[in-house]
């Protein structure tokens, strides 16, 4: 079969080493077109034959955050090796997993190549598991690309296996590993994703119904053209109606501290009794929500800051902000509510909400004051702050239970917002 | 790397030469529209070896079942129901009944009266429902006779009504055609009030204590799901939830929350568009169509409610040839990118597989993964792995993404938990 890619020069000699065929992989080995040197970034102007490849290097394995009341947690998860040599890979992602996993950001038209590398779960070197990504929501799915490994196949420890995805659907998803999910997932390989549409790259000057779109940088060569200058839009609704001025992707979540224990102190694992009661926006619970450092380093995975994420949510005045909400939590349904700025729902299922899903659909767009979302569902929110009065106002879960750290109140799931 | 084509993908692609059609997967149930029902106690077995008593609908003179037979009816038929209760606790019968949301008109007779309908009190009191079935569409039925207990012990099904204008139609209107249909009831139990009631403390439930232990699709917690339907090994849970699909085809999801929890039901795959809610057409005005249809990867279904989706699948702009280097031809006469019978997308045709898999001692195999990225093809796998993928196919994952509902009593994997498999073009279904 004839390849495109070029095994990375070090990838290559660890095949050789291993007294593998030339075309075996072997160990950690990052793919990505016009990448040189394995670190995942293309070197130079890239491959001319892949000029819209986009590369991520992931660790998963284990490592440990600490709760909005101070409790460190045990959990897996992912880590980011982008830029890291295969070399240090193993090194770097041993006990380094953040929670959320690492954000992946891609634009419509991106050819998406992710490594991932098992780095191994150093508190439990017991468990050998392989991992997965399973790209949650991407259309037109391949399975040995989804991640289920059931279905495919999933990594082992101390090697990388390459995922390819054609990003051709703009949207709110989100990735988490399929292995043992009911397991990994409640530990924590859980992140957000989301794609950029084509639209925010229409040439300066465009007309969109009434709309007149803005990209000071265009450029027909798209390396050159920034995505995020200009207009930016959720969706390619062909009329502006999705254009938001700042976004957020916001991934509810939950652990229950039990089950997290119970994985660390090599216990037997309550499925059944699984009970959350660390309720979260990205990984951390409220006031950590709002805090622009992060919660302390837990001194178990070696004073690595593992929760890099806060969910402050920031806007001036007459701004359009876009909230890319999703839940991957495992166990409940929840409901943020927004207090004193009106949400339009404008996306679901990472499609406009139009009739089917397309943009010439009729108009399903409908203002609210909360959103439901079961674990694996992700919905696009607008919150038009014309005419709102400067403050501080809150985003927050109205299954009140929640609004604690363990029971501790007032924390859990909630943020602020703040409109200059 | 080797790869080897299996003969199913070239007698598939014969078939579909000659155009010789496929049947599609129906629903299994029973045809109306009179329908004659007993509801007795009787037991369902769980994939972890436990078994739950349980008190199910079943036909005349047949075991009781989980979830009750579905009923499969026209659109315009008048349909009649008789139910005797056989169920007795402590010797002392037990009553039940049936009711039908979403239909109107309901009728019933015989009987003795109950609170919500009229109930049968035991076999010599037979009651009878009938209705017209109005509006096509998918539907649930369930006891009314004190339901917070009874609905739990099993006492539910599905009722469908198939539209005038006839098969391969959900509604009256051409945006609901498909090539396949299947059924999701979606339900889950907690086994200890299984266990009070078979032990005679029938006052002593308390059905506010509820916690749930097994989740359910159709009846059956994976991996039982992927079983046979009929299986011999369990009698009283015939209907299964082994989900098939081609290239191409239009599969309908009939979903039901027919228990008292939402469940968001992910299907892995691709978007579903949902065109109908408890039986009516997402439309905006009649004859409009679907036009009110919305595009999901996650189907929120909340209890009580049904919801009707279309599932298509290609691999459209996958980037790469899903046939891999098998010999085979993209020939799209008509334009549309497709090719005209295996619906390959053409502009991918051709085009080599984006990176390179490591070697086997690098990876797990999944036993549903054909040792071959390539639809229709097997690769070669170690000894022991695989050989659960008979034609080559792609394998999704179906299942409730509360992921603690993938679970039977404490034991992983399992719970509401399916597969759904795109076979190669002219793979039989069923």
């Amino acid at each position: 079969m004839e390849r495109i890619l070029w095994p990375c020069r070090t990838a290559l000699a660890v095949a050789i080493a291993a007294g593998a065929s030339g075309t075996a992989l072997a160990g950690v080995t990052v793919q990505c077109p016009g990448d040189q040197n394995g670190d995942a970034i293309s070197d130079g102007r890239g491959d001319p034959d892949h000029p819209n490849a986009r590369c991520v290097h992931l660790g998963a394995g284990d490592g440990y955050v600490r709760m909005a009341d101070g409790r460190p947690l045990y959990m897996f998860g992912f880590s980011d090796l982008t830029g890291i040599s295969e070399k240090k890979a193993m090194d770097t992602g041993m006990l380094a997993a953040t929670f959320p996993a690492p954000t992946i950001v891609a634009d419509e038209g991106d050819e998406l190549y992710l490594t991932l590398t098992n780095v191994g779960m150093a508190v439990r070197p017991d468990l050998f598991d392989p991992h997965t990504v399973h790209y949650h929501g991407f259309p037109e799915a391949s399975s040995i690309f989804d991640g289920v490994p059931e279905a495919s196949v999933s990594i082992n420890m101390g090697s990388s296996l390459t995922y390819y995805y054609n990003l051709v659907e703009p949207g709110t998803y989100m990735y988490h590993c399929h292995v043992e999910a009911t397991e990994h997932m409640q530990m924590g390989m859980l992140g957000n994703l989301y794609i950029r549409p084509i639209q925010n790259r229409l040439p300066d000057g465009t007309a969109l119904g009434t709309h007149v779109h803005s990209n000071p940088d265009y450029n027909a060569d798209r390396n050159d053209d920034d995505p995020t200058v200009g207009d930016t839009y959720a969706y390619n609704d062909g009329d502006g109606s999705t254009r938001y001025d700042v976004d957020y992707a916001i991934q509810l979540g939950s652990f229950d501290p039990a089950f997290h224990d119970a994985s660390e102190t090599t216990q037997p694992l309550p499925f059944a009794y699984m009970e959350d009661r660390y309720a979260m926006l990205n990984g951390r619970g409220y006031p950590d929500t709002v805090s622009s450092t992060p919660p302390q380093a837990p001194a178990e995975n070696g004073g690595i800051e593992s929760q890099p994420l806060d969910s402050l949510i920031e806007a001036q005045q007459g701004e359009r902000i876009l909230l890319r909400l999703s839940n991957l939590n495992v166990t409940n349904f929840y409901t943020v509510s927004s207090q004193g700025i009106p949400m339009q729902v404008i996306g679901r299922g990472a499609r406009i909400l139009r009739g089917g899903g397309t943009p010439d659909g009729r108009d399903l767009y409908y203002r609210t004051s909360s959103v439901t979302l079961g674990g694996g569902e992700a919905a696009d929110v607008l919150l038009d702050t014309t005419g709102i009065q400067p403050g501080t106002y809150f985003l927050y879960t109205t299954n009140f239970q929640y609004l604690t750290n363990n029971g501790a109140d007032v924390g859990g799931m909630m943020t602020e917002i703040v409109i200059n | 790397m080797k790869w080897t084509r299996i003969c199913n993908w070239i007698a598939g692609f014969c078939w579909l030469t000659l155009a010789v059609p496929s049947a599609g997967a129906a629903i299994d149930g029973i045809p109306g529209p009179t329908f004659n029902l007993t509801a007795a106690a009787d037991t369902i077995s769980m994939p972890d070896g436990g078994s739950v008593p349980v008190w199910g609908y079943g036909p005349e003179g047949s075991r009781s079942q989980y979830p009750g037979p579905t009923l499969i009816v026209n659109q315009g038929d008048t349909v009649t129901v008789a139910l005797s209760s056989e169920i007795a606790v402590n010797g002392t019968p037990v009553p039940t009944s049936m009711l039908f949301p979403g239909q109107t008109g309901v009728t019933a007779s015989g009987g003795s009266e109950g609170l919500l309908t009229r109930e049968s009190t035991g076999p010599d009191d037979p009651v009878t429902y009938s209705f017209v079935a109005r509006r096509p569409g998918t539907y649930m039925y369930h006891s009314g006779t004190r339901p917070d207990l009874q609905v739990e012990m099993g006492l539910l099904g599905a009722l469908i009504v198939r539209p005038s204008q006839g098969a391969g139609l959900a509604y009256n209107h051409a945006d609901s055609r498909f090539d396949h249909e299947y059924l999701f009831l979606l339900t889950e139990m907690d086994p200890a009030l299984h266990e009070q009631v078979a032990a005679g403390n029938l006052d002593g439930v308390d059905t506010s204590a509820y916690y749930p232990m097994y989740w359910f699709i159709n009846g059956r917690a994976a991996p039982d799901t992927m079983a046979p339907a009929g299986a011999s090994w369990l009698p009283t849970q015939p209907y299964n939830a082994m989900i098939r699909t081609r290239p191409g085809d239009t599969m309908l999801m009939r979903i039901v929350g027919a228990g008292r929890d939402l469940h968001p039901f992910h299907h892995h795959g691709n978007n579903t568009r949902v065109i109908a809610r408890d039986g009516r057409l997402l439309q905006s005005a009649p004859g409009a169509g679907a036009d009110l249809a919305y595009s999901e990867f996650t189907i929120k279904t909340v209890p009580g409610a049904t919801y009707d989706a279309l599932f298509h699948w290609t691999g459209r702009k996958m980037g790469w040839d899903i046939y891999g280097d098998a010999p085979h031809e993209c020939n799209d006469g008509d334009g549309d990118d497709f090719d005209d019978s295996t619906w390959e997308y053409c502009p991918d045709h051709g085009e080599p597989f984006p990176v390179q898999l490591p070697e086997a001692q690098e990876l797990a195999f999944g036993g549903q993964y054909s040792g071959s990225p390539f639809l229709g093809t097997e690769g070669s796998l170690p000894p022991g792995e695989g050989g659960l993928n008979e034609y080559g196919g792609f394998f999704f994952m179906w299942h409730s993404h509360v992921e603690k509902e993938m679970t039977n009593f404490d034991v992983f994997p399992g719970g509401m938990m399916t597969m759904m498999v795109v076979e190669p073009p002219g793979t039989p279904i069923p």
